[in-house]
Parts: C-alpha cells; structure tokens; sequence
C-alpha cells in the first residue's frame, strides 16, 4: 500500500509532559538504533532513532523535548512549539504518539489537547499501565477514545506491554489522511480576527497554529523579519495580550478535558501516605536532606576511583603490549612510530577514559531516573541563586565531575538566559575525568603518601582540595558574573517532583552507551588528531636540525661511555629539543617560567589547551619513555629532571602545586568550547570564557609558586 | 484598604488551601501548564532546608516552588 509520503521515510513524533516515561516508551521502540541529532537552528539535540512497522517499512522517530504545553518557558520546549507548528520543518510529524501518565491523567492532556487543534494525527499511549493497575486505577480507554476522536491504548514502557499494538496504530495513521477535527478550543472573537490575518499573510491553513505563531512571533525562528513583523503589526492592532490570553486558553481547555477524564477513569480514594512521602520526609528534610546529599556525591566520587581502576589498567597494559609487539614485529619507519606513538597512544588516552564516564554517568543518570535529581533542585536553589544560578544548574555542576561538554547541554532546562549563561560558563571550573589522570601523576609525584588521619592520606586530601578547588571557582566566578549581568527576564524554579521509581535498567544502559559513544567519536577525534599533530611536531625538525642533535647526541654518549639505553635516552631528548615541539616549548618558556615550568612542560602545556587528558601522553613522550605511559616511571624522570641553565630540578613541590592549580582552572579543551558556542549562539562566550579561566589559572599558579618556593 | 489575601507561604505545614488566583500573569502561565489551577487543592508540604522554597502538593502532584512563585499564588482562608 503506498501512502502520500511517496519514498520518505514516516517520521513519528514522541510528544508527552515531563515525566510522563516518554524516552522509556523511545528505547522500547527503537533499541541501539538511535542518535542524537542536532536542530539546525535552534541548536538543541534531540534523539532520533528507527524502528519497523508491522508491514515492515522502517520510520523515524523523534523524541520532542518533554514540555507542559505549546507555550514554552525554556529552550528545549521551544523545540515543540516550533516544529509542530512549522509544516515545512524537516521533524514535522506525520503521526504523534502523545505519551501521558496513565496515573495522572488529568494533569497530562494539555498538551494533548493543543495537538489536536493543530490537527495532528496522533494516538493517545498512556503509559504505566503496569502501576496505574497495581493501585487501583482503571481506564477505559474506549471511552477516551469515543471522547477524544483519536485511538488511546494503555503501555507500559517498561514491561513492553502493547507496544506490537502501538506500531499498528502508528501505521495506521501514516495511511489515514488528516481528517478535519471540530476545534476542542472555541477561538474567542479577537483570536478569530488575529488568526485569520495571520493566515491569509503567511498562508497557513491551521487556524491553531496561526493563533501560536501569533503567541511566539518574536522567536519562532522559522518566520522571516519581515513576517514577524508583519504579525508584531497584526497584534498590536487588535491589542491582543499573549499572556492573558495564554492563560484563558489554559484553563479553558482544563474546564473542557477535565470531565472527559473524570468519565473515563476510576480512580481509587487516595491513600493518605506513600512510599515517596515517607522517602521525601528523610531525602529532603532540614538536616537530613543536605546531609545525604553530600554523603551521595562522596559515594559517586569513591566509586569513579575505585571502581574504574581494573578496567582502566586493563585497556592500558593492552595498548601497551600491543605498542611492544608492534614495535618488535614492524620494520624501524617512521610509519611505524606513527601507527604506535601516534594513532595508538591516542586511542589509548581516549578509550582510557571510557571505565570513568560509563561509570559517573551511570550513577548520575541513576539519580536522575530514580527522581532523585529533582529533589536536589529543590533543596539547593537558593544556594545556587546566590551564586547566580538555578537549582537545575546543580544537575550540570555534579554531570560537570564527568565531563563539561554534556553538563552544559543538560543547562537547556533552564529558562532563564542569565542563570543558563552562568552555568554554562562555570561549569568547566568542575574538576572533569580528564583532569583526573593530570592530577594522578601530579600528585604522585609532588605529595608524600603517608596517611594523616584514619582512613586520609595526604595524597587523597590532596585530590580533594583539587575538586573544593573547582567548585570554589565556579561559584566564586557565577557570584561575580550575577553581579556583572543585568537581566530583567523572570527566573522560574517551579517544578515537579516525581514519583520515585525503581530505575528502568534499559533506559540506565543506553543512556549510558550513548553517552560514551558520544565521548569515544566526538572528543575521541579531537584527542586522536592532536596525539598525530604532537606525534609529527615532536618527532621532525626544521631542516637538518634534527640529524644534527643525533649525532652530537651519540657524540655526547660516547665520550661519556654511555649504555645502549641511556644512549638511547639521551638521543631522544637531544632530538625533542631540536623538534618542532620543542621549539614551540621554548618559544613560550619565558611566558611560563615564572610558574616554575621549563619549556617541556610548555610542550605539554600547549597541547593540553586541546584537552587536558593529552598531558600525560605528552609528558611520556617529551621524558623518551614512549607509548608504556608507566606512571611510576614518568614520576621518577620528572623527579630527577632539571631545568636545562641552572641545572635545579624542576619538579619540586611548588611547580607541582602550581601545575596542579594551573590544570584545575585553565580552559583547556577544544570540545567544551565548540559545545559553548553552541549552547550561546556566539563565539564571545567560550572566548570570555577562555580569557577569564586562562587568567586566573596563570595569577594563580603563579601565586602558589611563589608561595611554596 | 484592600485586604491582604493569604498566599501559599501563610500556610502551616500540613495544612491545606484552595488555590484562588495568580498575581503574575507569566507564572500563571506556567503554572496552570502543570496543573496548579484556581480551584486546585494545595498542601504545604515542607521548606526547602535553606529557606527560600516550598515543596508543596497540587490535587496530589508534588512541585517545588520559590517563595516568589508560591508568593503569587492566593489561597482562600
């Protein structure tokens, strides 16, 4: 059977409140087959996934931000608004699974509603079924359907019930043309005149719809200035109020789907206390509340340390047994030492990292699907407003402990531009995973490991400060930027607390592989092509500089009668400083020497500014220990180095300190500044914000050097 | 004088009140959106442990709310 779609690919719409189990229903549909897409434009992702239909035509499906109703607060519901009512957008939908809380149904139609005006096809999921029967609740879902006009089938994202039944319904409605509803909104006498202007000047044949853009003419991004001008002309003329307006449709619609609700559902007399109030009475009381928090994040962090340890130095020892045999079997050419030094040692430094992320971001996902997140919100919004931000931005400040680049995506909830700016901007301060393994050699090397009290060692307090050191800064630096803004735009906290639930693992698994892929392709690129570049500048020189220190190096060695392996040493250091990168590293020693760095970690400094996790790499390969990137012997060449005039070692407490402050604070990674160019629209941001850490991590270091010298 | 009505922060812990009307057309907005109608029955449920927000039920929905918001919200009695 074909269809007016022609060849197109069907593209399926998941539209629902927050929290109503929407991206459990999009894994039971789609499985691995989904991506994050990005919206041209709008610059928000968005999940896309595929899936078969019962006659086995493959569609597409899109996970729509979850939002209350078509008039957004936040940038990630403006994403509904716009393309459900743009019919030329690339996501609009040729049907809409509208996904409701089947256990709070008479909160969860608004929007329902809305979608049908714009005369969407759409089939009603009402998912939880599972819990909505073990309370008590009873739907008749025939009854909705007679009511409503549209197919409503009860799911259960989590036992996969009636889903072979929603596929059906999907298909169907791809093959059943839009027939014209009978608006579930009556129009008064001024949104009639205003709607039809609107469509006969943009000529739109959705009399809903004309009546949003109406709404949202200042930021629906799909108008051209001149109609959005022309709409601003409309608006005026007839003194149309968006807000009162707004709100009158509101609660109109309310008076409307209320009774249809209370026809069609049975409900149970409500139970006086439930599991979550019992667990809420602990979770978010005075004391107890914050307390638990803290004891939570402590958790999160001993098990980023202890758990990803086995993993991690299995996948090093393997990328170095494969370098040593590779070595050993390949032919002495400098492909050779492309393929080990260069592409290997890089994708070891990336896929070093993955035991960490799965990890941090299984137990933040965690959080979030169990509903606990929300109450974190709740208790620290005005600590964060003190500091210039919102509850939420706690969610990217603890996700910024992982990585900053999904931390800052997940500010979108925020709807407030100032608040949302300043978590973006601050959240890279957060000690990330990628200064971890900085601070592992640092530290190692720089302070004594002898325990101080109970269960502390010097060494983990050290850790500690590092991360009090991030947030420190961030917040420092979100109370000076609260100060330096001005905004009159309203600030919201309003939000719910979920029900609390046992985790869906599924959901927890592939948000967890998403993720990590993330990781692995996008800043895994990044990390690959600077281990090439730092590869190709340490290993070639300009013109014949670099035979010239190989056999004055060997001259050197002969004359001191050195071994095969110090030799070997010697000429790898000999030629690291006539490379390329070791010209660089000089260029800029006098800039970083007040610091107590010598041009070494110059190099390293300056490829770190790629991303952090390139300086161990980079540090090996300067010290000649190549790809092994063995900890312990990298601590012992840094220990016995000197600075190459005044022959003093470079690595005493006060350079390590001062490294150690200048990692934590200085903005070194490409990834995360693409990602706040995008969140910002404008390159100013992430420039500011590259200027500013760069400054106080250089004051800073500079300051801790002196201090400790 | 006008008299003052009560709003959301009056109310005692436990107690309950029935949502009247908004004094900011923005939030009565979002607001309705999730549910929390005039006419709605509001339990305070507690404080937030430093102050400044409410965690409160709507017919039975759990929301958090800043003294702001909930400031905006008259009750009756």
């Amino acid at each position: 059977m074909r269809d007016q779609l022609g060849d197109k690919l069907p593209n399926i719409a998941l539209v629902g409140n927050p929290n109503s189990g929407k991206s459990t229903i999009f894994n039971q549909l789609t499985g691995l087959r989904q991506k994050t897409g990005n919206f041209p434009g709008v610059t928000v992702d968005v999940k896309e996934g595929r899936f078969h239909l019962p006659n086995g035509r493959e569609a597409v499906l899109t996970d729509l931000p979850g939002t209350y109703s078509l008039y957004p607060t936040a940038s990630d519901e403006k994403i509904v608004a716009t393309v459900l009512t743009n019919p030329e957008d690339k996501h609009y939908p040729d049907a809409v699974v509208y996904v409701a809380d089947a256990t709070h149904l008479e909160k969860h139609l608004l929007l329902l509603t809305q979608l049908l005006d714009l005369n969407l096809p759409v089939v009603l999921a009402l998912n939880m079924s599972d819990t909505a029967a073990q309370i008590g609740i009873k739907v008749h879902a025939a009854k909705l359907t007679e009511r409503l006009g549209i197919p409503v089938l009860m799911v259960s994202g989590r036992t996969g019930e009636n889903i072979p039944r929603l596929l059906g319904e999907i298909e169907k409605l791809i093959h059943t043309p839009p027939s014209k509803r009978k608006s579930f909104y009556s129009f008064s006498e001024a949104e009639k005149q205003i709607t039809e202007a609107v469509c006969l000047n943009l000529n739109i044949s959705s009399p809903y719809a004309a009546l949003l853009i109406a709404h949202h003419h200042t930021w629906l991004p799909f108008l051209t200035s001149q109609q959005s001008s022309t709409i601003a002309t409309i608006v005026q003329n007839k003194g149309f109020s968006s807000l009162k307006n707004q709100v009158d449709e509101t609660l109109e619609r309310y008076d409307r789907f209320t009774p249809i609700v209370q026809d069609s559902v049975q409900r149970p007399p409500q139970f006086p206390s439930t599991p979550t109030d019992r667990i809420d009475e602990v979770v978010t009381h005075r004391w107890f509340g914050p307390f638990i928090f803290f004891a939570v994040m402590l958790l999160v962090f001993q098990s980023i340390y202890d758990w990803s340890t086995i993993p991690m130095d299995l996948i090093e020892s393997f990328f170095s047994n494969l370098n040593v045999s590779l070595k050993d079997n390949l032919p002495v050419h400098w492909t050779t030492d492309l393929l080990t030094d260069g592409i290997l040692a890089g994708l070891s430094g990336i896929l070093v990292f993955v035991p960490q992320i799965a990890i941090l971001f299984f137990l933040v996902t965690l959080l979030e699907e169990v509903g606990y997140m929300a109450r974190v919100v709740f208790m620290f919004d005005k600590t964060m407003r003190r500091f210039g931000m919102n509850g939420r931005s706690v969610v990217a400040l603890i996700s910024g402990g992982a990585c900053a680049v999904p931390a800052i995506m997940s500010s979108r909830t925020i709807g407030n531009w100032k608040e949302r700016l300043i978590t973006v901007m601050v959240t890279p301060f957060i000690s990330c995973s990628a200064r971890l393994p900085v601070y592992a050699v640092l530290i190692g090397l720089a302070v004594p490991p002898e325990k101080v009290l109970w269960i502390f060692t010097w060494q983990s307090l050290a850790f500690g400060s590092m991360y009090a050191l991030g947030v420190v800064a961030a917040l420092g630096s979100g109370y000076v930027m609260k100060k330096i803004l001005r905004t009159h735009e309203a600030s919201y906290l309003a939000i719910e607390l979920p029900v609390y639930r046992i985790p869906h693992w599924k959901n927890l698994w592939l948000n967890v592989w998403e993720k990590v892929s993330a990781f692995v392709i996008g800043a895994g690129k990044i990390i690959l092509i600077i281990s090439v570049v730092l590869w190709a500048l340490a290993s070639f020189g300009p013109g014949t500089a670099m035979e010239q220190a190989t056999t004055s190096a060997h001259a050197v060695a002969a004359a001191e009668q050195f071994d095969s392996s110090a030799t070997d040493d010697l000429v790898a250091a000999y030629r690291l400083e006539a490379s390329y990168a070791g010209y660089l590293g000089k260029v800029i020693e006098p800039a970083i020497r007040p610091l107590g760095y010598d041009w070494k970690i110059g190099i390293a400094i300056i490829a770190s500014f790629a991303a952090r996790e390139v300086f161990v790499g980079t540090m090996s390969t300067i010290y000649s220990i190549g790809s092994a990137e063995d900890d312990v012997l990298l601590r012992e060449k840094m220990r016995s180095a000197t600075f190459d005039d005044s022959g003093l070692p470079i690595y005493t407490l006060a350079t390590a300190l001062s490294l150690l402050v200048f990692y934590a604070l200085a903005m070194q990674c490409m990834s995360t500044l693409a990602v706040v160019k995008r969140e910002t629209k404008n390159w100013k941001w992430p420039l500011i914000q590259f200027g500013f850490m760069s400054t106080l991590a250089y004051l800073l270091a500079w300051v801790v050097y002196n201090l400790f010298i | 004088m006008q008299r003052r009505y009560r709003t959301i922060p009056d109310l005692k812990v436990h107690e309950s009140a029935r949502a009247l009307a908004f004094e900011d057309p923005i939030l009565a907005g979002k607001l309705t959106a999730m549910g929390l109608l005039p006419g709605t029955l509001i339990e305070m449920v507690r404080r937030a442990p430093f102050g400044n927000a409410y965690y409160i039920k709507a017919d039975g929905v759990r929301l958090a709310l800043r003294n702001e918001e909930a400031s905006s919200i008259l009750i009756d009695a």
